[in-house]
């Protein structure tokens, strides 16, 4: 109904609030099971192995009784139909049969803030209060699993190194299967394996590439389902210069060969400077074969700068090479995005020249925003683990950011979610996968997302891209990063336990600072200074970051990383946001759900009167979007997932050039890209309102 | 009609309907093949529909294959001789393929959702139920007949209204959740025919204009006519199929609304009121052939991809 225009031609917003509000009474209240006291159904949950009873044994009954009334007291309202659908759907506890409701969100809330808060009462009464009113929203896996006895893991996203033997890559296929169960998406690092025709022992043209590696990942992502609440995810990524990159990308063309072609594995192209600079002066690339690569520098082909060595190997002759024009694959990568929306692609040295972490990144995740250093693991003839090296996972978190600005205590809204984050970090350790489970140990990642910013510019009414509104990304951003390191290092401090490797990182000399002590990063525009003014949120300055700078050279940080900007699907419409920093797709989107179909979502804050401030992401154009990308990263250690748009007027002459404008402004990765095709005159469906708008 | 005396290469530079080009460029930058939806993965979904359910989903989509195997091998071939310019045959030949491929794109569902016994079942449903049979029959019996024109109606009719009985159920399961890949894949099959009736219908309102006011009252009333004629069938054909479902009334509803929707891609007035055509709008939504809907890995390819124009990058692109 409420895509369809009402009869005086408005949006029948109505329509959505009367939908969510008959969702309530047709289906939820006659569907959950009524329990007449807290205790009756704590004990109910407990004693039916629902709910887990070493969680709740953490804390004083009151204390348990006092936090379920603070989140019952706060009146929470779903405020769209998508929402309450959504949480109902997939995140609130049902009876094993699936056919009743156990929990309501205020429930689902305060198990989160039990589980997060790991028997600190104070920090589980803070949670309550930053979750119920949504300033921060736990990410999937963490609010959908928290407390339930019967669950996933709480972490979001897994990447794997595979090294170029069989034991890793045997390896591989074992840990996509191990995380898949657990409820992780899963990025798999291509660039070491030895390519198609390339010798094994010695003896030329035996090895079959990477394709039937792709093949076998992509068998068991489809396997292993998270308890049938989605389907396995994976991804895989490929260096640029790696012999079998056209036909990685073949992968993915419409009339591939079905032996060859993947469907399901989502897959990403890591690109260096060096490509860039060939494809300027119209030149050909050369690919290196990964088995000579490592041979000759004693390192896996992932781990080289191919554009510092981008010489020196063409000079040498014992590397077997092949070429192709570099002009080109940005061509091919183009067209196949129009097709089928892959690659991703990550721009391997935008994101190692900011990387304050000893190290190299080599590889991104599903949505393209995680960005951390690894290490290679090695195995004994028997498969047992020689030398456990050090793999990637990041569980993630989101401040709505209309939400975060209304805070009454700012600083102490981000350092709840930093703490919240945190506490995933420390509570996991995943022993099917020991580097994961090492990785993480040491490194205690986190990213911490935000989503929502085209929501408030809406509300503050800031077009989307224009100078205002960039001012306002760059100074939230960076207030956000002063917060974050801050509640770090306090936990640092406190705990005087950094993380491992602490003292490589460009943390400990001081260099991360650099660029904020005497740097011009406060707000340019009387509207943003006025913004912050009126919000009563600090923008940290000089002085400021002098301070931090010193603490955190004299007590670390928690945590090796701390930002990272994911997509936000499902967890921005529960908590009624536009998803991650992106330009809304529609003023009401049409999305297609893998286990409800078509559901619509009218843009959060959107009414009949605010209209002209909610142009989509297709008429905003690349330019724009990638110019705010731009002022946030400069201040996101990790990346973000950006997903370009574009009308079906575009060629992938337009493709390329915004990927070019993207690493120019120092963008590190890109996620998808998205064509609006619409219907031909005389073929739509009449009156539809996403059609319309 | 014209004929040909010499024969000429057909000249792309040189297009004489704008229209042609068009709708060209639109159908190739469609294209697609079953391969690009994972039907797999609804086999869980299939697992949740009752036998009576599936059996219904198998016969409507038998129907279906029927339907786009006439239009593929039959339908736009006879109107190939009648086309008015060179580039229409080009146009022409691209719709056959894609009525081929979705004819084999039922196929696909079936060898991934069912198994041999109700696929055979299925098919000798199809080659055995009446109102299918006569479906065919009545088309068939224009395509054979010698007015071109008529004929453009006959293919308008068939591919805006006589697909959407089946086309109701798979949008109907994805409404409920239900088989959303596979809507997908129907979904991509409403994108092309919604651009072959309007095309035909096209063509048809050119031939049309070229008519005395006679020819153009009597072809008008043909219309009509065979309209009348397909829809009672059809009723039939609707309640057969939909009755164990109690889903009839509302089919109906989306009948009168596509045949609406034929007769003006054809040029000519609404029949049914307003009143009979409140289609269910989650049917509705779920139909909408633009390509604007959002989705990621967790859900499936989706159907909004299309084929890239290729451009090359030139110098200034690379001023860096």
């Amino acid at each position: 109904m409420l895509n369809l225009y009402g009869p005086d031609g408005e949006i029948q917003f109505d329509k959505d609030k009367a939908a969510a509000r008959a969702y309530f009474l047709d289906n939820i209240n006659q569907n959950t099971v009524f329990f007449h006291s807290l205790e009756e159904k704590l004990d109910y949950l407990v004693e039916n192995d629902y709910y887990d009873l070493g969680l709740l044994d953490k804390y004083a009954k009151e204390e348990v009784k006092e936090l379920f009334k603070q989140a019952y007291a706060y009146k929470f309202r779903f405020e769209s139909f998508l929402g309450a659908y959504k949480f109902y759907t997939q995140y609130a506890l049902k009876t094993f049969d699936g056919e009743r409701y156990l929990e309501r969100f205020e429930d689902r809330v305060v198990m989160n803030a039990l589980m997060l808060g790991q028997g600190d009462a104070e920090l589980a009464k803070d949670l309550v209060e930053e979750i119920i009113s949504g300033r921060f929203q736990p990410a999937t896996p963490t609010f959908l699993n928290a407390g339930k006895a019967q669950r996933g893991e709480y972490v979001s996203c897994f990447l794997l190194r595979i090294e170029d033997n069989m034991e890793s890559i045997a390896r591989a296929v074992n840990s996509s299967l191990q995380l898949s169960k657990r409820g992780g998406g899963v990025a798999l690092n291509l660039s070491n394996l030895r390519e198609q025709g390339a010798p094994i022992k010695k003896i030329q043209n035996q090895s079959s590439g990477i394709i039937p590696v792709m093949k076998m990942l992509e068998d068991a992502f489809s396997y292993a389902n998270q308890l049938g609440a989605r389907q396995g995810a994976g991804a895989v990524y490929l260096n640029a210069h790696h012999p079998d990159i056209m036909r990685f990308l073949d992968t993915k063309k419409e009339n591939a060969d079905e032996k060859t072609r993947i469907k399901t594995l989502s897959i990403g192209v890591v690109i260096p400077d060096i490509t860039l600079e060939l494809a300027k002066n119209g030149d050909d690339m050369y690919l290196f074969s990964p088995y000579d690569v490592e041979r000759i520098y004693g390192v896996p082909f992932g781990d080289i700068s191919v554009t510092e060595k981008y010489q020196e190997m063409v000079d040498n002759a014992e590397i077997k090479k092949t070429k192709i024009s570099a002009r080109e694959l940005f061509q091919r990568i183009a067209e196949l995005q129009f097709e089928s929306g892959y690659p991703y692609i990550m721009y391997e040295d935008n994101v190692n020249k900011v990387n304050p972490i000893q190290g190299r990144i080599n590889m991104s995740n599903l949505c393209s925003e995680i960005l951390q250093v690894n290490t290679p693991t090695t195995y004994n003839n028997d498969l047992s683990y020689d030398q456990i090296g050090k793999d990637i996972s990041c569980n993630l978190g989101s401040l709505n950011i209309a939400k975060a600005m209304m805070s009454p205590d700012f600083e102490k809204t981000v350092r709840t979610a930093i703490k919240a984050l945190t506490a995933v970090a420390d509570m996991s350790y995943i022993d099917s996968v020991m580097s994961i489970a090492e990785g993480n140990k040491r490194s205690r990642a986190i990213g911490l997302g935000q989503m929502n910013l085209h929501g408030y510019f809406g509300k503050e009414r800031m077009h989307y891209g224009d100078e205002e509104s960039i001012d306002f990304t760059n100074v939230y951003f960076m207030t956000i990063l002063y917060n974050a390191l801050k509640a770090s290092n306090e936990m640092a401090k406190k705990t005087k336990n950094p993380f491992d490797n602490f003292e490589n990182s460009k943390y400990a000399s001081g260099e991360f600072f650099s660029k904020y002590i005497g740097g011009d990063w406060g707000p340019k525009t009387d509207k943003v200074k006025g913004i912050f003014e009126t919000a009563g949120i600090k923008i940290p300055g000089d002085f400021e970051w002098v301070e931090l700078r010193a603490s955190v050279m004299e007590h670390g940080i928690y945590n090796q990383n701390l930002q990272a900007v994911p997509p936000t699907g499902s967890i921005s419409y529960i908590n009624n946001s536009t998803s991650s920093i992106h330009p809304i797709a529609a003023k009401i989107e049409i999305r297609k759900e893998g286990k409800l179909g078509r559901v619509y979502y009218p843009a959060p804050f959107l009414t009949n009167d605010n209209m002209e401030y909610f142009t989509d992401a297709y008429e905003i154009g690349p330019e724009k979007v990638i110019d705010v990308y731009a002022a946030a990263t400069a201040h996101v250690d990790q990346g973000l997932s950006l997903t370009l748009f574009f009308k079906d007027t575009a060629t992938t002459r337009d493709v390329n050039r915004a990927q070019i404008y993207a690493w120019k402004k120092g963008i590190k990765t890109i996620y998808y890209i998205r064509i609006r095709q619409m219907a031909l005159d005389g073929t739509d469906v009449e009156d539809c309102v996403s059609c319309m708008l | 009609m014209k004929t040909k005396l010499v024969t000429r290469p057909i000249n792309w530079n040189k297009v004489e309907d704008v229209i042609d080009l068009d709708v060209w460029n639109r159908l190739t930058q469609n294209f697609w093949l079953p391969e690009k939806i994972a039907i797999s993965n609804d086999i869980q979904s299939w697992g949740t529909l009752t036998p009576e359910e599936k059996q219904l989903t198998m016969r409507v989509f038998t129907g279906l294959t029927m339907l786009d195997t006439i239009q593929g091998t039959i339908g736009s071939m006879s109107i190939m001789p009648d086309a008015r310019t060179q580039h229409e045959e080009a146009v022409i030949t691209n719709i056959a393929f894609m009525e081929s491929v979705h004819a084999k794109s039922y196929s696909s569902v079936f060898s991934t959702l069912c198994s041999t016994a109700d696929i055979d079942d299925a098919f000798r449903w199809s080659e055995e139920n009446p109102y299918l049979q006569k479906k065919a029959d009545i088309i068939l019996g224009y395509y054979n007949g010698d007015d071109p024109l008529k004929r453009k109606i006959a293919s308008t009719l068939l591919e805006s209204f006589l697909f959407y009985s089946g086309f109701y159920l798979p949008m109907y399961w994805s409404s409920r959740a239900k088989l959303t890949n596979t809507a997908d894949l129907i979904r991509l099959i409403i994108r092309d025919e919604a651009v072959h009736g309007y095309y035909i219908g096209y063509k048809y309102q050119l031939g049309l204009a070229e008519q005395s006011a006679e020819r153009q009252e009597e072809l008008k009333a043909y219309t009509y006519d065979l309209l009348m004629e397909l829809y009672e069938n059809e009723i039939r054909y609707t309640a057969d199929l939909y009755d164990s479902k109690g889903l009839t009334e509302d089919v109906k509803k989306f009948l009168h609304y596509n045949a609406n929707k034929a007769l003006m891609n054809l040029g000519y007035e609404a029949l049914f009121p307003k009143e009979v055509c409140d289609v269910n709008p989650a049917i509705l939504s779920a139909l909408s052939p633009n390509a604007n809907e959002n989705h990621d890995f967790f859900s499936g390819s989706g159907s909004s991809y299309v084929i890239a124009k290729n451009e090359a990058t030139t110098d200034d692109d690379w001023d860096f």
